[in-house]
């Protein structure tokens, strides 16, 4: 065998970490919240593209307040890749409004002659809509644990199953948390993040609880805490091999994408630190302590 | 190794197929094999849902009507490149209006909107040609009838008249019409389908006045006693009055398809839309921002695959090759497949792609582990790979199996670009289980001479590697 690691013996450290992270998260969560996109609030999302013009937020602001009440109040944010030309500036401006089609074309006309720039996306979500992606979005989740859960259950045992969703619940959360405390606007593709990030994590479980199990067989008569964290070590190279290269592509992609991928790919991002640390240290104890 | 000749053969169809279906010679060059949604090459999207009054006997086909009734407005205003889909979700049906390259949602939302009106009108002329109004003898006709020029569904002109033969008291608009459906024609000399209608009551009197005034009798032909059906100002249908309709019943002849018959009953269901839509979300993009972000997005995908393919070179040699091939193979193939299944390249479809990267490598690293172990336990190379193979089998079903499983809820339960992702992830994973268990079997077995056994480990020693 080669250099065996210690994972179990230090797992007591490993657990505090966590619930540190998690309650910071839920702290952010609660009392500092969401970005939500326009898809879960209802309403209309306008970028307005500027080339070769200097412009703020402040700037933006006091020139739109002028059309309605809504643009006094919209949201404006600077939206950048780092694939923009350096003359070209773009700020979403979000409003709690939709519009007939007539209004819709002089909002359109009033932020042109107002603005130096051109609107080049103008999307709208209504509030019934919304709230049908919101309970879309929800039941995709519930929909993929529970899967997933029998999935693991069935294949394995149910405290892997269990252990795996605990990892699971762990790593939503605490990437969660960093999108609240980033900021981060979660929209439909952040979710589709949390649901890859999902597979992901359990990927990592399933490796490492294949070789749990394969070991229990060989080795029988071991105490449980040896088998584990010989699996671990055994599957080390692999997973640390697995979650480099993947974290290499989903960085890279959250330095240069655009905005539209940009939550996805800061949910990926902090989803493979994270998802690969609980498989190694949240997995574990869980396994052993129900196994004795 | 029969085993290996077979994968060979299967690599090499594969590979084969995912070129052809990628560089299939089309007219505007190789990427127009991928369809790429809207917000990548710029258009517009609008959702209704359609409202159908409580009690309808059958929803579904209201809904047909609905579609039918917009295609044609749609066609008729020059969109004819746009897209309209029936989608049915939570119980719910909607209608998605998609329109490539409109650089706004206005227009096409103000022609949906509208309340579409369905008459009954005499035709007194046609014109085959360009805009009648452009002609001075044609505009001065019309003004002469006090008759008005309509396009038809078949693009001819036909100059037709509200006031059927100058009558006030006959003009038929928006008669509500009980039903219309297309029936197999039965005639001799006849084929395909007609379409028989029956008007309500209220309307039956003045539909027989109006079939009297322009009968004229089977095998005659009297161009200016025609019938015509208009729906939101174009001519749908035109053709002689053959019977004196007494009780509302009426046949449209005319040797129709069925989709022709089904289209026409549709019309003449449809006096204006047989449903309320309700506008849920519209949006479009210009096409100028979504190449900054497919541009931005290109970039990332090759500089982490290049980070990808430099990492597992340096760490596993030759075996390294290997990966990298099955990477750049399983691209192309993820490619081909979405080529060939005409799936729609939405942004989000890009990330699971960079994202296939990840598990391609994933399946790779595995089965390197496993061989790894074993040539370490000091089994000579080719029964290392042919073991690392079968053990690493269930570890890897199991964790494709897991993505896929959750591929299959997003697309189930995700809307427009988000299934985009799914698809690309399901395909992607597909891929790399393909990729890793017979591609690089194959290869692996190829270059087994070529691999370096790593020292033998004694039974319990401290030694690394």
């Amino acid at each position: 065998m080669r250099r065996e690691i210690d994972f179990m013996g230090k797992s007591k450290i490993f657990i505090t970490l966590s619930l540190i992270l998690i309650s910071v998260s839920l702290v952010s969560i609660f009392t500092k919240g969401f970005n939500f996109g326009v898809e879960f609030t209802g309403g209309s999302e306008i970028v307005v593209r500027f080339e070769n013009v200097k412009i703020t937020e402040t700037d933006i602001r006091s020139a739109i307040s002028q059309i309605s009440d809504e643009f006094a109040t919209a949201r404006i944010v600077q939206v950048r890749s780092v694939g923009d030309p350096a003359n070209v500036l773009k700020y979403s401006i979000v409003v709690p409004k939709t519009y007939e089609p007539d209004e819709k074309q002089r909002v359109q006309k009033e932020l042109e002659r107002l603005l130096p720039g051109k609107v080049v996306s103008f999307n709208e979500i209504s509030g019934t809509a919304a709230e049908e992606i919101k309970r879309g979005t929800w039941t995709a989740i519930l929909v993929a644990l529970v899967v997933l859960l029998i999935y693991i259950t069935v294949r394995f045992r149910f405290v892997f199953g269990v252990a795996a969703i605990v990892a699971l619940i762990h790593d939503v959360l605490i990437t969660m948390g960093f999108f609240s405390i980033f900021g981060y606007e979660i929209n439909v593709a952040a979710v589709a993040a949390f649901l890859t990030l999902l597979g992901y994590s359990l990927n990592d479980t399933i490796v490492l609880s294949d070789r749990i199990r394969e070991n229990m067989r060989r080795y029988r008569g071991r105490s449980m805490i040896n088998i584990v964290n010989m699996s671990i070590n055994q599957v080390l190279a692999r997973t640390i091999n697995t979650s480099l290269t993947t974290f290499f592509v989903v960085f890279v992609l959250l330095l240069f994408a655009g905005s539209a991928v940009k939550p996805f790919a800061f949910g990926m991002t902090i989803g493979t630190v994270v998802g690969t640390y609980s498989s190694l240290y949240v997995v574990s104890p869980i396994v052993v302590k129900w196994s004795k | 190794m029969r085993g290996d000749r077979v994968r060979f053969v299967i690599v090499l169809i594969v590979l084969v197929g995912a070129l052809l279906a990628l560089f299939w010679p089309s007219k505007k060059g190789w990427t127009s094999n991928i369809r790429l949604g809207l917000d990548i090459k710029g258009g517009a999207r609008i959702e209704y849902l359609v409202e159908v009054e409580e009690g309808t006997e059958n929803p579904s086909d209201v809904v047909d009507d609905v579609w039918t009734i917009l295609r044609n407005r749609l066609d008729a205003a020059g969109y004819t490149e746009a897209s309209v889909k029936k989608v049915f979700r939570e119980n719910k049906s909607y209608i998605v209006v998609e329109i490539p390259g409109a650089t706004d949602t206005v227009q096409a939302e103000r022609l949906i909107g509208s309340t579409g009106v369905l008459y009954f009108a005499q035709v007194l002329d046609e014109y085959n040609g360009e805009d009648p109004y452009k002609v001075p003898e044609l505009s001065f006709e019309a003004k002469r009838e006090k008759a008005t020029w309509l396009k038809g569904r078949n693009g001819k002109w036909y100059l037709v008249k509200k006031e059927i033969m100058g009558r006030k008291d006959l003009v038929l608009e928006a008669p509500r019409i009980v039903y219309a459906r297309p029936e197999v024609e039965t005639r001799t000399g006849r084929y395909g389908y007609k379409v028989s209608f029956e008007l309500a009551k209220e309307y039956v009197e003045k539909f027989k006045k109006i079939t009297q005034a322009l009968y004229v009798p089977e095998g005659t032909y009297d161009p200016k006693r025609r019938l015509a059906i208009v729906l939101d100002n174009v001519v749908q249908f035109a053709g002689q009055v053959v019977a004196i309709i007494t009780d509302g019943k009426a046949e449209i002849t005319g040797n129709f398809s069925l989709e022709e018959a089904k289209q026409l009953a549709a019309i003449l269901r449809s006096g204006a839309l047989p449903a309320r839509l309700v506008k849920t979300s519209s949006g479009w993009v210009a096409p100028l921002l979504g190449r900054d972000v497919v541009d931005a997005s290109l970039k990332a995908g090759i500089v982490g695959l290049i980070l990808v393919l430099a990492y597992m070179l340096i760490y596993y040699r030759t075996m390294g090759i290997v990966a990298d091939l099955a990477l750049i193979y399983n691209t192309i193939l993820l490619l081909g497949v979405m080529a060939a299944g005409k799936f729609i390249l939405t942004l989000p479809g890009i990330a699971g792609i960079i994202l296939t990267i990840g598990t391609t490598v994933d399946g790779n690293v595995i089965i390197y582990e496993r061989i790894k172990e074993e040539m370490r336990s000091g089994k000579p190379v080719k029964t290392s790979i042919a073991a690392g193979f079968d053990r690493s089998l269930s570890t890897i079903l199991d964790a494709n199996i897991t993505t896929i499983l959750t591929g299959l809820i997003l697309y189930y339960f995700g809307t427009g670009t988000i299934k985009g992702f799914a698809i690309t992830l399901i395909i992607g994973v597909l891929g790399s289980m393909f990729v890793s268990l017979v591609f690089s079997r194959l290869l692996l077995d190829g270059l087994a001479p070529l691999i370096r056994s790593p020292r033998v480990e004694e039974a319990q020693g401290g030694s690394k590697r």
